[in-house]
């Protein structure tokens, strides 16, 4: 029981990461990121030429050091990742005719043009990413869980406590705030719109490299490894609501849950009708997802 | 900005007609709709009788479509007639789904899917069952339709890119199922062959049998063509433009009586059916169905090529998968970079244009229409002639040409006057002149009879003086001031010294 409830919730943390940057995204921006597999797998990449680099170097292949590096420096990267998507396909259009879907149809570009470069740089085999936290299980009467798993929950949910208490607490969390209720209002009060856009853009890219990071220890890295958590994040950030954080979190811990779920008592191959038949669920009751009020203010 | 930087008129191909023939149209049989979009009209110079061509996409159309059924003919290899026939195939599945996003205005992304769909049911029963390509056809519609119905089902309730985000997830259901079938060839990583083929395996080896198959796949481009003129020039399309930018228009859609929601759901059924039709021809034609039908990266290429064509045009569509298809194929050897210029294209196109190539036409007509009313703004600033939106009032265009013209001249005046010029002039304000002085002299006697300087004698050969006439009859010069001079030649050059004074301030 135990074990399901560990692998449902590092399940629903990946996912949760990955969804609530595009929910941040899509919410403050008003861009749906497409490219957010992208960000996702730049940040793979670095963290995985600074374990190299660190490997054949100084000979450090495990450590405190090792996991902090790849970590920070995953998210370093995903967040200039992001910066990068903001200057290419956010600054230059935000304020033109027809942004969504102009916006939508730039990052999809960015994230072809970044697959293939992917592959020209890297080839197509898959990187693998140093074990941040150790390969020993936690032994609790006759139920075993991993290390990785339990830090991949932690981490996971501390990131996000922070950003929850930062979007709530601080000057730039209540600029962000404001314009996702009312971007033309917020400019009008004196946020800046590009200033806050790139910041939420930055964000959104530091959590995907995170959940990066963190499925590089199951997956491995590859130039297609965004395609899978981007279809994933969008669809548990549409079931939570674009743009609510907690509409979001209960979206991926309900997914998590029925994946864990379907997998354990059926088979594996079950799981994305579970899961879609979840989405269809909760969006025929709840139109705009589970969290979600935002839609009619943002009209 | 001289005229030349600010571009000539727009060529409109026109024709001298005799007065019978003015109003002589060819038209669609049963119809009154006319082959081409002449205007009969006098030209108001001329005065003669004209036919101007209003609309000249017809014919590029037949241009463009009958180079694309010949090429891969006359040129006859095996390479030209399979991209040539991957861009007929795309370009139908792109004029349909044009068709859905532009027309009904639905952010579906299943459109591939739907082809898929059709054609792994067409392939399914034509391997169980033994069916011929004609029903398999029917069959595709068919799935087409009912796949439609179900993907439509959502679209009353979502809008925008929940439905978008919804469909994509539709296509990845589509493409999981296929994997895990047994019976739809799961076990082959999901390739279902051996469907009854139009031509068979045998005759597609010749080049005949080759420029059968394309000729039925540009037909099947053509079908989708028709599909398209049909729905989206027909009624319903136009109700459904009504309704098309904004929440305010479907609004108004709705409060003058048209039931957007339902002509919507109708446009995309009939787009879903003529998609699964599309499907099953591609199982007749390749013998089965593949995976690739249903993967996000082929998605996303033919986005792009409507992206780059231009959203919501059927020849966007078309001229767009030209394009990405003859990249994709023709230069295989360039490996992925092929695929980075085909996203660098599309981020240029969303970047730079409005809405693709096909947009760009009206972009640049509206940049020279802007560059010209700026031209046009500081020349008159300047010079002083005639405001820029007293220009459309003024109905005797010959007006501001003259007073154009006043002002040009002028401005030549002025570069000749020189202190030589004037030194000139002292010394003999009568006889023979140089030629710039005499133009000058001459601009300055032909002036209008108000406020013209003259000489005025009060003792003769003793005291002159300036003065202004009034222009008017009865009423007296005014004296401009009390200087006088003793020979009529020093006061003959006071006012031209006076003239070339107004010359220089005025502009």
């Amino acid at each position: 029981m135990i074990e399901l409830l560990a692998s449902a919730l590092v399940l629903a943390s990946m996912y949760g990461l990955v969804a609530v940057g595009i929910s941040l995204t899509w919410s403050s921006v008003g861009m749906l990121n497409l490219a957010q597999g992208f960000v996702f797998t730049f940040g793979g990449y670095v963290a995985y030429l600074f374990a190299q680099y660190m490997s054949k170097n100084f000979s450090i292949r495990d450590g405190v050091i090792l996991s902090l590096g790849v970590v920070l420096l995953g998210m370093l990267g995903s967040a200039v990742a992001g910066l990068i998507v903001g200057g290419l396909a956010f600054l230059p259009l935000h304020d033109r005719l027809n942004f969504p879907v102009r916006g939508l149809i730039a990052t999809l570009a960015i994230s072809i043009i970044g697959t293939q470069m992917f592959m020209l740089m890297f080839g197509p085999q898959s990187k693998p990413l140093p074990q941040i936290f150790g390969i020993k299980r936690l032994k609790m009467g006759e139920f075993s869980i991993a290390y990785g798993q339990i830090g991949t929950i932690v981490v996971a949910t501390v990131v996000l406590l922070i950003v929850t208490l930062w979007m709530r607490n601080s000057r730039r969390g209540l600029q962000m705030r404001a314009m996702m209720m009312n971007p033309l209002g917020a400019n009008m009060v004196g946020v800046s719109v590009r200033t806050t856009g790139m910041i939420a853009l930055a964000l959104s890219g530091a959590l995907s490299g995170l959940a990066s990071v963190l499925l590089g220890q199951i997956f491995f890295v590859s130039p297609t490894s965004g395609v899978q958590p981007l279809i994933v994040g969008l669809i548990i950030s549409l079931a939570g609501g674009l743009g609510s954080m907690p509409g979001t979190v209960a979206a991926a811990v309900l997914l998590g849950l029925a994946e864990a779920v379907t997998a354990r008592y059926t088979e594996q191959s079950f799981v994305p009708f579970v899961q879609f038949a979840l989405v269809v669920a909760i969006l025929t009751f709840r139109p705009r997802g589970l969290g979600g009020v935002l839609e009619d203010v943002r009209e | 900005m001289s005229k030349e930087t600010i571009g000539r008129r727009r060529w409109i191909p026109r024709w001298k007609v005799k007065s019978n023939s003015l109003f002589h149209r060819i038209r669609v049989p049963r119809t009154k709709r006319a082959l081409l979009r002449f205007e009969g009209r006098y030209n108001p110079k001329t005065l003669q009788r004209e036919l101007i061509l209003r609309d000249k996409k017809p014919i590029f159309w037949v241009i463009g479509l009958t180079a694309l059924a010949t090429i891969p003919i006359v040129i006859g290899q095996q390479l030209v007639f399979s991209i040539f026939g991957s861009i007929c195939f795309f370009a139908a599945i792109n004029v349909l789904w044009t068709l859905i996003i532009g027309t009904a205005g639905l952010q579906s992304f299943a459109s591939l899917a739907t082809v898929g769909v059709g054609a792994y049911a067409a392939t399914y029963l034509s391997v169980t069952y033994d069916i011929a390509w004609p029903i398999m056809l029917v069959v595709g519609t068919f799935f087409g339709a009912l796949m439609g119905f179900i993907i439509s089902i959502p679209a009353r309730r979502l809008d925008g890119l929940y439905y978008a985000l919804l469909t994509i997830g539709i296509s990845e259901f589509c493409r999981n199922y296929i994997t895990q079938s047994e019976s739809l060839g799961g076990q082959f990583n999901g390739a279902l062959f051996g469907a009854n083929r139009i031509v068979s395996e045998e005759a597609i080896q010749t080049t005949t049998g080759q420029t059968i198959a394309y000729l039925t796949s540009f037909v099947v481009l053509l079908v989708t063509l028709a599909v398209f003129r049909l729905v989206s020039g027909g009624k319903i399309g136009i109700l459904l433009r009504t309704a098309q930018s904004s929440k305010e228009d479907e609004s108004f859609a709705s409060a003058i009586g048209i039931d957007f929601q339902r002509a919507r759901l109708l446009v995309f059924l009939i787009a879903s059916s003529a998609l699964g039709f599309v499907g099953a021809f591609y199982a007749t034609n390749q013998g089965g169905a593949s995976l690739s039908l249903f993967s996000l990266d082929q998605m996303l290429l033919l986005l792009a090529m409507i992206v780059i064509g231009g959203l919501g045009k059927a020849e966007g569509a078309v001229v767009g998968t030209v394009i990405v298809v003859f990249l994709n194929q023709w230069f295989t050897s360039w490996g992925p970079w092929r695929i980075v210029l085909v996203g660098v294209l599309m981020l240029a196109s969303v970047l730079y244009t409005r809405n693709g190539l096909f947009g760009l036409r009206q972009q640049l007509i509206e940049i020279r229409e802007r560059r010209k009313a700026l031209s046009r703004a500081t020349r008159t600033t300047r010079y002083g002639a005639f405001l820029p939106e007293q220009g459309p009032e003024i109905a005797d265009k010959g007006v501001i040409a003259e007073r154009e013209f006043e002002r040009s001249v002028r401005d030549q005046l002025r570069e000749w006057v020189t202190p030589e010029l004037i030194e000139e002039h002292r010394l003999s304000p009568l006889g023979q002149h140089s030629d710039h002085l005499e133009r000058i002299l001459n601009y300055f006697r032909k002036q209008p009879i108000s406020n013209k300087y003259v000489v005025y004698c009060e003792e003769a050969f003793k005291a002159y003086r300036v003065v202004a006439l009034s222009g008017i009859p009865g009423v007296p010069p005014r004296s401009v001031d009390d200087k006088t001079y003793s020979n009529l030649d020093e006061a003959y050059h006071a006012v031209f010294l006076r003239r070339i004074n107004d010359l220089k301030s005025q502009h």
